[in-house]
């Protein structure tokens, strides 16, 4: 059976330390815009730890929510991209193709967990920060839609191994970067369509919910919420 | 010739004449012959050290080829190299387990940093003005040795200073090896969140002058008074491990936490229970809950050590009524008992105290109180309490106060950057402009090398053989060293050989028992017997109301400058990735703020992103307004980290400096800086000017729930 | 109509062909100028990157969407009084329609850049249209976008026809008033016309034939238009009501542009004979009345959504009409409903002057609600730790003042070379029949299905 992948975040975890968050970076080659770029809101970060308070002191509380491109089975910035640049894949993903966009920026539009992140200048990496960049990983130019991937070089390179060893993915083999640096352990990958894997079972957990069910995306991040002590 | 043949003659000569003349001889690159075997797009693993904090976490380097630009006999030309490529934590590593934070992620740009020096320089024009040219590294150790040797001429040896970082493990006992060898005193370790009064309260307390490692995976409850241990204090991601472990790791088992600080830290947004003190009375409300349960005898009341050193214990505690704790603290009566009973009902529970309530000038009591608290709770030692890794050694060095650099007349910087993290009252830049003769082993200008004469640039840790011997974090902690996971980019050289070879070289030789760095990283530590004698407290202590610099009614803020979670004390605001990483509490990137409870900012009629100047008896400093519902209406607080004049195109003039505005209140048994000591008031400066870039947008959920229709 | 006055119409029609004053040259280089430097603006921005614009995250849409919308609105000005008008028979549209077939043809023209501009790519735009490509992909049919492609570019060949056909008679005419280079020009546009029985016959059938068929087109257009925001899911884009009300509002712009574009050539070419104060109060009652269907669908929208209390809908309903972009949704409010409605239903006040004020309020408040669909919704979608700040910048003002000023220009341009008002038609008016339209249009479609 071709794999589903998928992701559960553990919301009693977290700790919103955003590791996670620059091991994206690093992992992806994600362009550093500078204070001015992001002064006008466009840094590039594919996962972002949301944070909202909630009362005020001293009855004050504080919630982190790390949210990455959900990849969504019915997800709404497949249909709306005229060039097929956003598109499904047969294991899940939402794939999005730099060569193929030509940056109409709807899919960042129609998408309602604002994952969806635009060139709008040539990256630039003052020498010899370039050395750092990941060579698994395409590095995008100005005009092109880029997201969060799930690591899919990772997925591939996992899997390009397992059948060159002539063996099945396990599950564990393949962590994103977000997943792998995480302290917390509060974040997990996997396949969805392998009940026994440990993204399933925590997709079954009774604290478990998507992001924005309602609007019928039917992301494949499960987030699980926080609990509170008896 | 037929004409076939002539045509691809012409074609061959001429296309081979255009190409060669095309563009000029500068741009064709040489490419030198590597001197690596290199498997072009396979990546190989190598294991390293992690050298952002002092936790000391193992990681793993994934390095795969690259081509480098370099010059090699003044040729440029590229050359194809083992890289490293990316940071991941080593999962069989005691400390890390697999993870790794932010900054450990963002130390690879430290390798790559476009400012990273390259070569030796010396400087030409007037200090601070960032006048140097290169040298070369035999003029280098040739001035550095001349120095040396100056001194010893004039047999002042005495007055070499060597100005270091504390727990940097083995390269700081060679140099007090060779500072001890030459007749200089002692290296000075300075940094500004220093957890000294913790550890000295632990030797007093139970005999180790060390930092406690928490058994979060096998406790039911914790309480943390102010210490930041999933972001800032001590092993972050050991203790994000353990936590994990113990919030999710046992099948139907949720250890619980409550936090007690009076600013809401990464921490206190994952605790159970947020519960506000007034700064400098958290010590109380650790004797509060222990007079509870000692009144209602829900443990057996002796307390060893710990407890004889609280004054008041063997009689139960009779001034730590919940009553009088309320009066002092802020916390109600009902909660302390409901806390006190809790902390005896889910055993294990542990107690522990870092941060703020430590930098005050009676922070040594808190840390005592708390201390006593867990000897009361009997988990000392024990499964799911507090403990302490074995193998440990004190760092032996002189800490840095006003007047240290006083006698000065050689200054050897390694990593420390007292210009910039100690106060402005220790006069620091003035005295470096007494110093004759200041060198720098450290790979960027900072503020405090900007006033050096000569630089000798150490590699990257990942050019260099690094060790750690983690103090905390892990029962199962080692020491542990490894190899450079790459060759070296620039013309630099790891410190250790440098002073390997200036001991070699001076007129009267130093002699050393190491030869090179990598038997310096190889070397063990010394023997945990050398610990020194355990300091024993003149007579068990009271509880003494904290003293702020400022009158409240002239300063009516209490100012807490904490660490960082980007940039901890400053030492990572020079890595793009962390300038960029949204705050987690507040989203901000590339700036600074002060953080302003909303109530008392309305009060004040400030708005988000309005500039204030913060005035304390010490100056004042200029920031935009951050509203954070998280902190005390009384007290304003601010990243530490920004405000630096010289540290790298990224962070240099950014943001504003909160250590430059603090007293020098210090704790009276170990001399320490009370960082959270100092008071100010806030004016209102004008409206914002775009200096306060945030990531989020709207900072709750629901931003209208409290309106009705 | 007799020979003298018939004589004089082709005269007072064929002057601003035939007469150019230095008033005309300084008008087409200043505009032309405004022109230029919206190009090279443009050109600006392709070298610089996207980001030399106001864009962000999360309003990734703005300006030039905006203006998308607002010019593709502006074109249904003419096939609501061309075609409609010509199948009621409406005797009072003769010297209004080409006046507005020009303008659909231009804003058309103009509009259609606009999808090209916002790219982040432009060069590769042609991705957009449906060739066998050697990467053997098509477009994905499944977006808005691709219909738009098909909408625009069918809309616009339907309008290019529209105009063209009517004009070949005034081709003919000129070239039977002109000699030289300029008679053989006009001669090649007039395609041989004659005016025999049998061509006029083939003009009146394709006429006819066209004015039907451009409406449900010139509707289709809009209402695709309004699809690529009401598909996707963000809020208060997703209205079931968006196709009616794009539309609605781009033929209350249209008249309202017509009105304007009116008045300055009843002004700038001395044609009062012809444009009577009669036609700007019909035009002047068609505005009132889609400014009341407008304002009707307005209200219904956001007291449903009010009534509704979505968080997401209510966050943006609140920052349009109480939030930050107040000022300019009551400004909206004002010129879009207040003043037209108080000056066009009153009779006294629906004079020609009274009809350009309240046109004029009225495109800047099209303008505005366009700005207010898109940017406000984009600014504040589900997940508060992303809504964000728009500021336009001057690349994208400077784009949108040339875009005005290349409608100016191409009017201009086209009142000198093309008589504005059609001269046969309004010759024919003089003598038409009292068949009714429908008795003409089955006339004509009987001829063609016997």
């Amino acid at each position: 059976m071709a794999h589903k992948w998928g992701m559960a975040v553990d919301l009693d975890l977290c700790t919103g330390c955003g590791a996670c968050v620059t091991a994206c970076h690093a992992e992806n080659n994600i362009p550093t815009v500078g204070p001015e770029q992001a002064a006008r809101g466009r840094a590039m970060h594919w996962l972002r730890v949301e944070r909202y308070w909630e009362g005020d002191f001293p009855d004050v509380r504080l919630k982190f929510r790390p949210v990455m491109c959900q990849q969504c089975d019915a997800a709404p910035c497949e249909p709306v991209c005229p060039t097929y640049a956003s598109h499904h894949t047969a294991e899940g993903l939402n794939a999005q193709v730099y060569n193929r966009c030509i940056g109409t920026r709807y899919c960042a539009n129609a998408c309602p967990y604002n994952v969806r992140f635009f060139d709008f200048f040539n990256p630039q990496w003052p020498k010899p920060l370039h050395l750092q960049l990941n060579p698994d990983v395409s590095v995008r130019e100005v005009g092109v839609m880029e997201k969060c991937t799930f690591c899919v070089q990772r997925i591939n390179a996992a899997s390009i191994d397992a059948k060159a060893e002539k063996r099945e993915l396990k599950d564990g083999d393949i962590k994103p970067a977000c997943v792998q640096s995480c302290s917390a352990r509060a974040m997990a990958f996997g396949d969805l369509n392998d009940p026994e894997s440990e993204v399933s079972r925590l997709s079954r957990s009774p604290r478990g919910g998507t992001l924005l069910e309602d609007l019928g995306t039917l992301p494949k991040v499960t987030y699980l919420e926080r609990q509170t002590q008896v | 010739m037929d004409r076939r043949n002539f045509i691809k003659l012409t074609a061959i000569t001429g296309t081979s004449a255009t190409l060669a003349s095309c563009g000029n001889p500068e741009h064709q690159l040489i490419r030198f012959v590597p001197d690596e075997d290199l498997v072009p797009g396979v990546a190989e693993w190598k294991p390293s050290v992690c050298p952002m904090c002092a936790a000391g976490c193992g990681i793993n380097v994934r390095v795969m080829e690259a081509d480098v630009e370099t010059t090699r006999s003044g040729q440029a030309g590229v050359v194809k190299m083992a890289v490293a490529k990316k940071l991941e934590g080593n999962a069989k590593d005691a400390i890390s387990r697999g993870g790794l934070c932010a900054r450990g992620q963002a130390s690879i740009q430290i390798t790559y940093h476009p400012d990273r020096l390259t070569h030796p320089l010396k400087r030409t024009g007037a200090r601070g003005t960032g006048a140097f040219k290169e040298i070369t590294w035999d003029e280098a150790i040739g001035e550095l040795t001349g120095q040396l040797d100056a001194l010893a001429a004039s047999r002042d040896q005495k007055s070499l200073a060597f100005l270091t970082r504390p727990h940097r493990g083995r390269r700081t006992a060679l140099a007090g090896e060779f500072l001890k060898a030459f007749g200089a005193p002692a290296p000075i370790a300075y940094e500004l969140f220093a957890d000294d009064v913790l550890r000295r309260a632990n030797g007093i307390s139970f005999g180790h002058e060390q930092l406690p490692t928490i058994d979060f995976a096998r406790s039911r409850f914790a309480i943390s008074f102010g210490a930041d241990f999933l972001g800032t204090w001590n092993s972050p991601v050991a203790q994000s491990v353990s936590y994990a472990a113990m919030r999710q790791g046992r099948p139907g088992v949720r250890g619980g936490f409550v936090q007690v600080e009076s600013r809401m830290s990464l921490t206190g947004a994952s605790a159970d229970e947020w519960v506000p003190v007034k700064p400098g009375t958290e010590g109380v409300l650790a004797l509060g809950l222990a007079h509870v349960i000692l009144a209602n005898k829900l443990r057996p009341a002796d307390a060893g050590r710990a407890g004889a050193a609280i004054d008041g214990w063997s009689s139960g505690l009779p001034d730590y009524t919940p009553a009088r704790v309320e009066q002092l603290t802020g916390v109600t009566a009902k909660t302390i008992e409901r806390l006190a009973r809790t902390l005896v009902e889910q055993q294990p529970a542990v107690a522990f105290v870092a941060g703020p309530p430590l930098a005050q000038t009676n922070g040594l009591f808190h840390a005592l109180a708390v201390n006593a608290l867990n000897q009361l709770l009997g988990n000392v030692g024990q499964p799911g309490g507090t403990g302490f890794t074995a193998g440990s050694t004190k760092d032996e060095g002189r800490s840095l106060k006003s007047d240290t650099l006083a006698s000065a007349k050689a200054l050897l910087l390694d990593g420390a950057n007292p210009v910039y993290d100690a106060p402005k009252a220790w006069k620091v830049r003035d005295s470096l402009a007494a110093i004759p003769f200041i060198a720098s082993f450290g790979s960027f200008i900072d503020d405090t090398s900007a006033h050096a004469d000569l630089i000798l640039p150490d590699h990257s840790f990942l050019e260099s053989w690094v060790d750690s011997a983690p103090e905390s974090g892990s029962m199962d902690a080692v020491p542990t060293s490894a190899g450079p996971v790459m060759k070296p980019l620039y013309q630099t050289r790891a410190t250790p050989d440098v002073l390997i070879e200036v001991a070699a070289k001076l007129k009267t030789p130093v002699a050393l028992p190491w030869k090179t760095a990598e038997d310096v990283a190889k070397s063990a530590p010394a023997a945990a017997s050398a610990q020194s004698a355990i300091s024993n407290l003149q007579s068990a202590l009271k509880y003494v109301a904290p003293a702020f610099d400022g009158e409240a009614s002239q300063y009516p803020f209490y100012f807490l400058p904490y660490a960082s979670l980007q940039f901890g004390d400053g030492s990572s605001a020079h890595l793009p990735w962390l300038q960029e990483m949204p705050d987690p509490l507040t989203s901000a990137m590339w700036s600074s703020w002060v953080e302003i409870n909303p109530q008392t900012a309305e009060r004040l009629q400030l708005a988000q992103g309005d500039l204030v100047d913060i005035t304390s008896s010490q100056g004042t400093l200029r920031a935009p307004v951050m509203l954070f519902p998280g902190i005390a209406p009384d007290m304003v607080a601010m990243p530490v980290g920004q405000g630096h004049d010289t540290f790298t195109r990224y962070a240099s003039g950014r943001g504003a400096n909160p250590i430059a505005i603090l007293a020098p209140a210090t704790e009276p048994e170990t001399g320490t800086l009370a960082w959270a000591a100092t008071r100010v008031k806030i004016t209102r400066a004008g409206d914002g000017d775009g200096r306060l870039i945030m990531f989020g947008g709207e900072m709750r959920e629901h931003p209208h729930e409290h309106e009705t229709r | 109509m007799s020979a003298a006055s018939s004589n004089k119409l082709t005269a007072d029609l064929l002057r601003p062909l035939l007469e150019t004053s230095w008033r005309f040259y300084a008008l087409v280089v200043f505009l032309a100028g405004i022109v230029l430097m919206g190009l090279g603006t443009w050109a600006y921005q392709m070298f610089n990157g996207f980001g030399v614009t106001g864009i962000n995250n999360p309003i990734f849409w703005a300006f030039y969407i905006t203006n998308f919308v607002f010019w593709i609105g502006i074109s249904h000005a003419g096939t609501l009084i061309s075609a409609i008008l010509r199948l009621v028979n409406a005797g009072w549209r003769r010297p209004v329609t080409r006046c507005a077939e020009v303008i659909t043809a231009f804003a058309l023209m103009i509009g259609a850049l606009f999808p090209i501009i916002h790219l982040g790519r432009p060069w590769l735009f042609f991705w957009l249209m449906p060739y066998p490509s050697s990467r053997l992909i098509w477009p994905n049919f499944r977006s808005p976008l691709v219909w738009d492609f098909f909408a625009i570019t069918t809309y616009l060949t339907g309008s290019v026809l529209f105009l063209v056909l009517p004009m070949i008679p005034d081709f003919a005419l000129v070239r039977d008033h002109t000699t030289g280079l300029r008679g053989r020009i006009y001669g090649a546009l007039a395609l041989g016309w004659q005016g025999t029985p049998k061509q006029w016959h083939r003009l009146e059938s394709a006429m006819s034939i066209m004015a039907i068929a451009i409406i449900p087109v010139a509707v289709s257009v809009h209402t695709i238009v309004s699809f690529d925001f009401s598909m996707a899911p963000v809020p208060m884009w997703h209205s079931t009501m968006f196709g009616p009300y794009f539309v609605a509002g781009a033929i209350f712009s249209g008249i309202a542009g017509l009105i304007i574009a009116m008045a300055a050539l009843r002004k700038f070419l001395h044609i009062e004979a012809y444009l009577h104060p009669v036609h700007f109060q019909n035009l002047g009652k068609l505005l009132l009345m889609m400014s009341l269907l407008w304002g009707y669908f307005v209200f219904a929208e956001r007291l449903t959504i009010w009534y509704g209390n979505g968080s997401a809908e209510i966050a943006v309903l609140r920052v349009t009409q109480k939030g930050s972009f107040a000022p300019l949704y009551w400004t909206m409010v004002v010129v879009n409903f207040v003043i037209p409605v108080s000056i066009l239903s009153i009779r006294k006040l629906r004079t020609i002057t009274g009809c350009v004020i309240a046109s004029c309020g009225v495109l800047v408040g099209m303008w505005l609600e366009r700005f207010l669909i898109v940017v406000p919704s984009l600014g504040h979608k589900y997940l508060p730790y992303s809504w964000g700040v728009y500021r336009p910048r001057p690349v994208e003002i400077m784009i949108t003042i040339s875009t005005f000023a290349a409608m100016a220009l191409l009017y201009v341009l086209f009142s000198k070379f093309v008589p504005i008002i059609s001269i046969w038609e309004m010759k024919v008016g003089e003598q038409e029949t009292h068949e009714t339209a429908l008795q003409r249009t089955s006339r004509v479609l009987g001829e063609l299905h016997p």
